[in-house]
C-alpha cells in the first residue's frame, strides 16, 4: 500500500464565542453571544511521498496540530481534501486508523494502571495483529528503544522518556505505513531524544514508513528531515528542502576577514555583500537569492583580497527558522 | 499489515488487571464492603427490633434487601478515576483522540471496558453474597424460579445501570467535566434505586415518581424479586419494564455517541 499523504487546499475554520471583559461584558456575552470565525488552517497544499519524512514547522498556533488532526481523521476540514495512503481520513476514520500511527506529544495512549506490555497486548487485540508478528515487532522495537528494561512497569511509574518511547512503539505495533508525530520529543533529555531520532530514522529508511513530524527542535529537523513545510497563521509559507529555507530566510553565513592592507578598496564579488567594515576587519554576507555557499564565498574572498585572518559564522537552523517566522509574521 | 478482524476483547481486562496490580485499592474496597455490610445489617436489625412487618417487609426480608443492595453497589463502584480512564479525564487530558484513532469504535471500547468492570465487580458481589449467606446476613431466595427470575432481573438491572452511567459520561463531550452530574447521579441512584432504603418505605408519590425513572429498574426491582416483596407471578411486567428501559436508553445513548463523534471531529478532540 502506498503510504503517501496528499493535501489539497485544506482549510479549517473554528467558530468561537467572544468573551467580553468585565461583569457587564460577561453578562452581554451570556445573553447575546457574539460568534467569530477563526481560520486555523487556510488553503494548505502539500504532498509527502511514500517513505519520506517531512517536518511540518511553524510557530505556536500556526495550525500544525489542526492539520495533523485533519489527516488523522479526528477533525473534518471546512474545505479542501486530504488523502492518507489512499484513504480520505475524515470520511473513513476506521479504515484510516489501520493505516496510521500517531503520537500526540506527552498525551499517552497507554493504560495508566497497567504494565506497558499489557497496553501493547490490548492494542494488538484491537488492531488484530497476529501473536507471532506482534512478538517479532516488539523485539525489534526493544532493540531500538530498549523497552524491555521497563515494559513490565506500570505506566504511571514510567519517566517521561520511557513513556514516550513506549508510546512510539504503541503507535507502530500494527505496522502502519504512515505515522504522525506531533512534537514527540517535547520535554525529553538529549540522550532519549537521540534514541528516538535513531528509531524514527530506522522506521523511515529501513521500514519505508512515511512520517509527518511537527517539532520546535531544529536539531531534530536537521537530523531527520530533508524537506520541510512551513506554515504560519494557517497558511503555507514554504515547502522545500532545508537548503532552500537557509537560502531564503536571512543571512545564513558571515565571513569575517582581516585584510593585510586596512585601506584596500572593497568591491565584493557578485552575490556577496559587504556588511560591515571596522578598520582592517571586513564582514561579508550573502547578497540575494543567487548568493554563493559559505565555502564558495570564502574562496572568492581569499582570491580577491590579501587576508591575514579569516573566520566563518554560520547561522544555525534555529536562527534561520527565527528569521523565517519573523518574515512570515511581517508578511 | 494484518487483515484480521479486530476484536478488542482484551479491553475488558483493563479494570480487573488495574485492580489486581493495585493491592491497596483491593484491601480498601474489601474493608469498606465489610464495614458497610455489618453496619447495614445491624441498622436494619435494630430498626426491626420492636416491630414485625413494615412496608410489606419482614425483618429478614429487609435485612436481606439492604445487605444485597450494598453488595450490588460494589459491581460498578470501582475507582476508575485513579486509573485515569474516565471519559472526563480523557477529555481533560486530550487523550480522547486515541479513542477515535483506533479501528475499534469508541462505543464498543466503552462497552467492553464496562463489561470487564461489571464482571469483576460481580465476582466481588458473588463472593460477598456467599459469605453473607453463610453468616446469616441474607436469606436464600424463596424458590429456584425466584432465583432464576432474580438472576435475569439483575442482568437487566445492570444493563440499565450501564446505560445510565454512559449517559453521565457522554455529558463530558459537551461539558468537559461531569463531577457535579456524577454526584447527583450517585445520590439519585442510591435513593431512587433503593440502596439507602427499599422504595416500599417511601410515600406513594415518591414511588410513583420513581416509576418514571430508570433507577428502580437497576436495583429495587431485582432485590424486591429476590426477597419476595414482588411475587414471581408479578415478575413479568417488571422484567418488561426493565427491558423497555434497556431499549430506550440504548437508542438514546446511540444518538449521543453519534453527536459526541460529531463534536469531537468538529473540535478536534
Amino acid at each position: 500500500m502506498s503510504g503517501s499523504i496528499q493535501v489539497r487546499g485544506l482549510s479549517r475554520t473554528f467558530h468561537t464565542t467572544v468573551r467580553r471583559p468585565g461583569f457587564a461584558g460577561a453578562l452581554k456575552s451570556l445573553v447575546k453571544p457574539e460568534r467569530v470565525a477563526k481560520e486555523a488552517v487556510c488553503d494548505v497544499t502539500f504532498e509527502v511521498a511514500p517513505g519520506e519524512l517531512l517536518a511540518l514547522l511553524g510557530p505556536n498556533g500556526a495550525g500544525k496540530s489542526t492539520t495533523i488532526k485533519m489527516l488523522t481523521g479526528i477533525l473534518t476540514p471546512t474545505s479542501g481534501e486530504a488523502r492518507v495512503a489512499g484513504v480520505v481520513p475524515y470520511r473513513e476514520r476506521e479504515r484510516n486508523a489501520r493505516n496510521i500511527g500517531a503520537v500526540f506529544g506527552q498525551r499517552t495512549q497507554l493504560w495508566w494502571d497497567l504494565p506497558v506490555r499489557e497496553s501493547f497486548a490490548i492494542l494488538r487485540d484491537i488492531y488484530g495483529v497476529p501473536e507471532r508478528e506482534h512478538r517479532v515487532r516488539l523485539g525489534e522495537f526493544d532493540e531500538l528503544l530498549a523497552l524491555s528494561s521497563f515494559w513490565d512497569t506500570r505506566v504511571r511509574h514510567l519517566s517521561l522518556g520511557q513513556r514516550v518511547r513506549c508510546d512510539l512503539a504503541a503507535a507502530l505495533l500494527h505496522d502502519p505505513p504512515v505515522v504522525f508525530l506531533d512534537e514527540p520529543t517535547i520535554g525529553m533529555d538529549v540522550v532519549v531524544k537521540e534514541q528516538v531520532r535513531g528509531f524514527l530514522k530506522h522506521q523511515v529508511e529501513e521500514r519505508g514508513r512515511t512520517v509527518l513530524l511537527t517539532t520546535h527542535d531544529m536539531t531534530e529537523v536537521e537530523r531527520l528531515a530533508e524537506r520541510v513545510v512551513l506554515i504560519n497563521h494557517g497558511r503555507l509559507v514554504l515547502d522545500g528542502t532545508l537548503d532552500e529555507i537557509r537560502r531564503r530566510f536571512g543571512s545564513t553565513w558571515q565571513v569575517r576577514a582581516t585584510l593585510a592592507d586596512p585601506q584596500a578598496a572593497i568591491a565584493p564579488p557578485p552575490g556577496i555583500a559587504l556588511l560591515r567594515r571596522e578598520g582592517p576587519q571586513v564582514v561579508f554576507g550573502p547578497d540575494g537569492p543567487g548568493a554563493p555557499t559559505v565555502h564558495q564565498a570564502l574562496k572568492q574572498v581569499v582570491e580577491r583580497y590579501e587576508v591575514t585572518d579569516l573566520a566563518i559564522d554560520e547561522a544555525d537552523l534555529e536562527d534561520v527558522m527565527r528569521a523565517a517566522y519573523v518574515q512570515a509574521e511581517a508578511a | 499489515m494484518s487483515a484480521t478482524v479486530p476484536g478488542g476483547w482484551r479491553a475488558a481486562r483493563v479494570t480487573p488487571l488495574g485492580e489486581l496490580h493495585t493491592p491497596p485499592r483491593m484491601t480498601a474496597a474489601l474493608l469498606r464492603l465489610v464495614v458497610q455490610v455489618v453496619l447495614v445489617a445491624s441498622l436494619w436489625r435494630g430498626l426491626y427490633a420492636t416491630t414485625g412487618t413494615t412496608a410489606g417487609l419482614t425483618r429478614d426480608q429487609a435485612v436481606t434487601y439492604a445487605v444485597l443492595a450494598v453488595l450490588a453497589t460494589r459491581i460498578r463502584a470501582l475507582d476508575q478515576y485513579s486509573g485515569r480512564d474516565t471519559v472526563q479525564q480523557h477529555m481533560h487530558f486530550g487523550t480522547i483522540v486515541y479513542w477515535y484513532l483506533r479501528p475499534l469504535p469508541p462505543q464498543r471500547y466503552y462497552a467492553l471496558r464496562a463489561l470487564g468492570e461489571q464482571l469483576y465487580g460481580f465476582v466481588w458481589a458473588l463472593t460477598g453474597y456467599a459469605v453473607c449467606l453463610a453468616v446469616g446476613f441474607v436469606q436464600p431466595p424463596g424458590s429456584a424460579v425466584a432465583a432464576a427470575v432474580f438472576g435475569l432481573s439483575v442482568l437487566l438491572g445492570q444493563w440499565v445501570l450501564y446505560y445510565v452511567m454512559l449517559v453521565i459520561d457522554q455529558l463530558c463531550f459537551w461539558t468537559l467535566r461531569n463531577g457535579a452530574a456524577i454526584l447527583i447521579l450517585v445520590f439519585a441512584q442510591n435513593l431512587l434505586s433503593g440502596v439507602y432504603a427499599p422504595l416500599w418505605f417511601f410515600p406513594d408519590w415518591f414511588i410513583t415518581l420513581s416509576r418514571f425513572l430508570p433507577f428502580q429498574a437497576t436495583l429495587s426491582v431485582p432485590l424486591s424479586l429476590y426477597v419476595g416483596r414482588i411475587p414471581v407471578s408479578q415478575a413479568g411486567p417488571q422484567l418488561a419494564l426493565q427491558a423497555a428501559w434497556v431499549v430506550a436508553l440504548a437508542l438514546f445513548t446511540r444518538l449521543l455517541w453519534r453527536r459526541a463523534a460529531q463534536r469531537v471531529i468538529s473540535q478536534g478532540g
